[in-house]
């Protein structure tokens, strides 16, 4: 086990630093830069857009710069926004912790949901149930996220029973530990039923499938002839077969925490980093855009790994020699 | 083969399921009725406090450096400059100078500043604050877009304190810009003084700062940021404007403004009276002003808007002349018949129905008639005429080759790009219907539109493009736009950067611009950029479309709100009616 763990951790730096190189190579292709939106503007002369160009070092060729960027990360130094002059970590960390909360209820949301919906449907394959689930379900994958977040906004507006957009209130500064709480709660229900049902939804289709795959399997039939009564089947064999590919998306998962959901924060008004991070992919803010495929990546492969641990831990006929040698 | 099984037990399971499902689901229920908080509104007109939505987050709180439109508007507040304007008239006013003498010919700028001023932590604003700012602004590590509004051919102004609260400003030349140019933010010198002498300006005052070490001389004092949700503002208590009466100004208690990224959410926000004034767009003036009365708001045109918004059709030899050949479309570009010929083929009424919904006027002048002063009411439009533009085109030797298609005096089609920025949707409408229209003249137009950056490069760098949409804001000060104007300018779209003007025309535009900063009274000026606003109305090296009208929509309760395309009007009376 030490040893495949290590193996993995080593195999992660080159392709962290593979993926970096490439995205500030890609960042770099893109024709104009951070400062082509200073460069329609008729009072600013471009002797001040070079002087800026010196300042920011985007003057200097693409390896000098990236190699400046890595050396600063391995000093946890991630840089300076160019945008916002202050350092790339205080911005992102600034907003992160909202992001995590959000994805984090949304994803247990959509997984608390989806798992039990799916069981349902798949033992009832074909009713009613079945269908009208399903029905909802590809609702909610075909419904685009923003506008069903215009839908919700303006239900609230509407009956005023939640709040019409916000990360909390604007007296929140004024209330108990309590009330903010509350608060905080309030304001999350509805971004969490937009992003949650997306997730949701495919989330269960999978897990319908994956059951109404197991249930017809060999080893079930066996479980079924040997007498076993159907709770038993369905939750002791079936549901952990089933559970598989969802260990793995678990840890897929782990990189959207800090993902963020831009188009959602904006109409919803929710202090996120979505929308910090398409912002910065827009104006070409090179280094907060490489914080963030950072953090990404790390997170990734992060996930990928704690996965497969736990796909170990569930999933017998997996064990860690089989996983090095792949 | 199946074998038949007996029918799963299913009730007993799923009963479980269902069980959890509802379990699950009331206990959202719940917890959202419980998490409900019950307190009252907050009553923005008993507090005294204005709420606003801006669109986007500051990206520094250093006025200096300040280079986007959000950070301006969260600093107008806690900053002033010696000089503003007023916002109905558009003339320069007394800010943080009383008054100024001007001597020597426009040579000499003595301001005389206000001895009542004090910054928000308790010291005297004085001679020595303007002296520090305008040598923080001039310094070649401190890039920003304040110097070359103080600039005088390539110099800087040399200012000194004559006395604490004399500053005198010594010229090269007269240059009558300044005047408008001193509206810049003066900064706090013993705050600031002794990190500048660090090195460390560049650093100072970004967005992650305590609001409270913010020390400025305005209306109000930022008490809170945050991130993406809000900035809140309370009155300076000692603020150094009084009403007729003697009473503290402004009347507000405080200001917040919401971050709302999204125009729609806005709308709602306004219209759930979260906040209490609103800058609607053209598709929600028709339901604003229906629904006024049960709103209990008010909704009012504030003026055109201050910008321009033109095609263009690129005449820079770089483009179009490779190896000795000249590109034919160069010589139809530079050729005035054609030019007239496509300022007739713009349907401007099109775009204001279509594009506008009718809240929208044709624009003739390149200034826009906002600008009281300066904008050129007497042009006279180019009519939208296909029939007159054929006609044009045929008298040039345009003709059409062969049916809808149409052939330059050579025989060669015509045939051109056309382009603008991706994601503005009104543009995106305003280049087809340009492009339609010149269909019906036998031009191919292959439109494109172009992601922003990459439009940018083409339109900077390397020059290739033939036709472009595109738009400028306004200011007041029409020499801010010299950049544009000036042949030798880099946004000087149509063939940025000359080394000697290629054309007559453009160096009697260069020649008008050197007079026009010459003479220090607006209005004296205001003949000089009339007359460069004829030139580039005959010439058509830029077409201009149409300007927006704009709305604002506010709570009947405000007193005293008069937002205009320029900003507030003494926005320090804004008040709630007491009940």
């Amino acid at each position: 086990m030490t040893r495949f763990l290590l193996k993995r951790i080593l195999n992660m730096i080159p392709l962290i630093v593979g993926i970096t190189f490439i995205s500030f190579l890609v960042m770099s292709l893109v024709p104009g830069d951070f400062l082509s939106n200073l460069r329609m503007n008729p009072s600013i002369p471009p002797a001040v857009i070079r002087q800026m160009e010196a300042q920011f070092g985007l003057d200097q060729p693409l390896m000098l710069r990236y190699a400046k960027w890595l050396w600063a990360v391995l000093h946890l130094n991630l840089g300076i926004s160019l945008a916002y002059r202050v350092s790339v970590l205080s911005l992102i960390g600034s907003r992160a912790l909202n992001t995590v909360i959000l994805s984090l209820s949304s994803m247990i949301f959509a997984w608390a949901l989806a798992i039990p919906i799916g069981v349902i449907v798949a033992t009832r394959q074909n009713s009613i149930w079945d269908r009208v689930l399903s029905f909802l379900a590809f609702f909610g994958m075909s419904v685009p996220n923003f506008f069903f977040a215009f839908l919700l906004m303006y239900f609230a507006l509407r009956t005023g029973w939640f709040p019409v957009g916000g990360t909390f209130s604007v007296d929140y500064a004024s209330l108990d530990t309590m009330s903010r709480i509350a608060d905080r709660i309030n304001h999350l229900i509805l971004p969490v039923i937009v992003l949650g049902t997306a997730g949701m939804a495919s989330l269960m289709r999978l897990m319908r499938s994956q059951i109404l795959e197991i249930k017809n399997s060999e080893f079930v039939r066996t479980a079924r002839a040997k007498g076993l009564s159907e709770r038993v089947v369905i939750y002791k064999h079936v549901l952990r077969n089933a559970l598989n590919p969802f260990v793995t998306m678990a840890g897929y998962a782990l990189a959207d925490l800090l993902g963020g959901a831009a188009l959602v924060e904006a109409v919803m008004n929710l202090q996120g980093l979505g929308l910090l991070l398409l912002d910065a992919v827009r104006s070409l803010d090179v280094y907060l855009v490489m914080g963030s495929v950072l953090m990404g990546t790390v997170l990734l492969l992060l996930g990928n790994l704690l996965a497969d641990i736990a796909l170990v831990a569930v999933d017998p006929r997996v064990d860690f020699s089989s996983m090095g040698s792949r | 083969m199946t074998i038949p099984h007996r029918r799963p037990r299913r009730l007993a399971v799923e009963g479980r399921l269902q069980a959890w499902v509802f379990i699950a689901a009331s206990a959202a229920l719940a917890l959202s009725a419980g998490c409900h908080v019950d307190r009252p509104r907050g009553d923005h007109a008993h507090d005294q406090i204005l709420y606003s939505a801006t669109i986007s987050d500051p990206k520094t709180f250093n006025p200096v450096l300040v280079t986007d439109a959000a950070s301006g508007t969260v600093l107008d507040n806690l900053f002033e400059g010696l000089i503003k304007y007023d916002a109905i008239t558009t003339l320069p006013e007394p800010d943080l100078a009383e008054s100024w003498d001007i001597a020597d010919g426009g040579r000499t700028i003595t301001f005389h500043l206000r001895r009542d001023v004090k910054w928000s932590d308790g010291q005297p604003f004085t001679a020595r604050d303007v002296v520090f700012t305008m040598h923080v602004v001039y310094d070649p590590h401190v890039a920003n877009s304040i110097a070359p509004s103080i600039t005088v051919d390539g110099k800087p102004i040399r200012v000194e304190a004559a006395d604490d609260h004399t500053v005198r400003m010594i010229l090269p030349r007269p240059f009558a810009p300044l005047l408008y140019a001193m509206g810049f933010a003066i900064l706090p010198a013993h705050v600031l003084e002794p990190a500048y002498d660090a090195g460390r300006f560049n650093q100072l005052w970004g967005i992650d700062t305590p609001p409270a070490k913010l020390v400025g001389t305005g209306q109000f004092g930022m008490i809170r940021y945050v991130p993406s949700q809000l900035v809140d503002y309370r009155r300076n208590p000692d603020y150094w404007m009084k009403d007729t009466n003697g009473g503290p100004l402004p009347r507000l208690k405080g200001q917040t403004q919401l971050i709302v990224q999204d125009q729609n959410a806005q709308y709602l926000r306004f219209l759930s009276g979260q906040i209490d004034v609103y800058g609607p767009r053209p598709e929600e003036v028709a339901t604003l002003e229906k629904h006024a009365a049960e709103l209990h708001i008010t909704v009012d045109k504030i003026g055109i808007d201050t910008g321009s918004l033109f095609f263009s059709f690129n005449r820079n030899p770089r483009h179009y002349v490779h190896n000795g050949m000249t590109d034919p479309r160069l010589t139809w570009f530079t050729d005035i018949n054609f030019l007239r010929a496509m300022a007739h083929a713009v349907d401007k009424q099109a775009m204001i129905n279509l594009c506008f919904q009718g809240l929208a006027t044709p624009a003739v002048a390149d200034i826009s008639p906002a600008n009281k002063v300066f904008h050129n009411p007497n042009l006279k439009d180019y009519a939208y005429d296909l029939a007159l533009a054929a006609k044009i085109l045929d008298a040039a030797g345009y003709r059409l080759i062969k049916p809808g298609v149409r052939g330059d005096p050579h025989g060669r089609p015509i045939v051109f790009n056309l382009t603008t920025n991706t994601g503005v949707k009104i543009r995106d409408q305003m280049c087809v219907i340009f492009q339609q229209d010149l269909a019906k003249l036998g031009i191919r137009v292959n439109y494109r539109p172009l992601e922003f950056t990459t439009l940018v490069e083409r339109l900077d760098t390397s020059f290739d493009w033939d036709c472009v949409l595109i738009g400028f804001t306004g200011t007041i000060e029409p020499n801010n736009a010299s950049n544009f104007l000036r042949s030798s300018g880099n946004l000087h779209i149509w063939n940025p950067a000359q080394p000697e003007p290629a054309t007559p025309w453009e160096a009697k535009i260069d020649q008008l611009l050197d007079q026009g900063t010459m003479v220090m009274d607006p209005k004296q000026r205001a003949p000089y950029y009339w007359q460069i606003q004829q030139i580039l109305h005959d010439q058509l090296p830029i077409i201009e479309t149409v300007r927006e009208q704009r709305f604002e929509a506010w709570k009947n309760s405000l007193e005293n709100y008069h937002p205009t395309v320029w900003g507030l009007y003494k926005p320090e009376l804004i008040e709630f009616r007491p009940e």
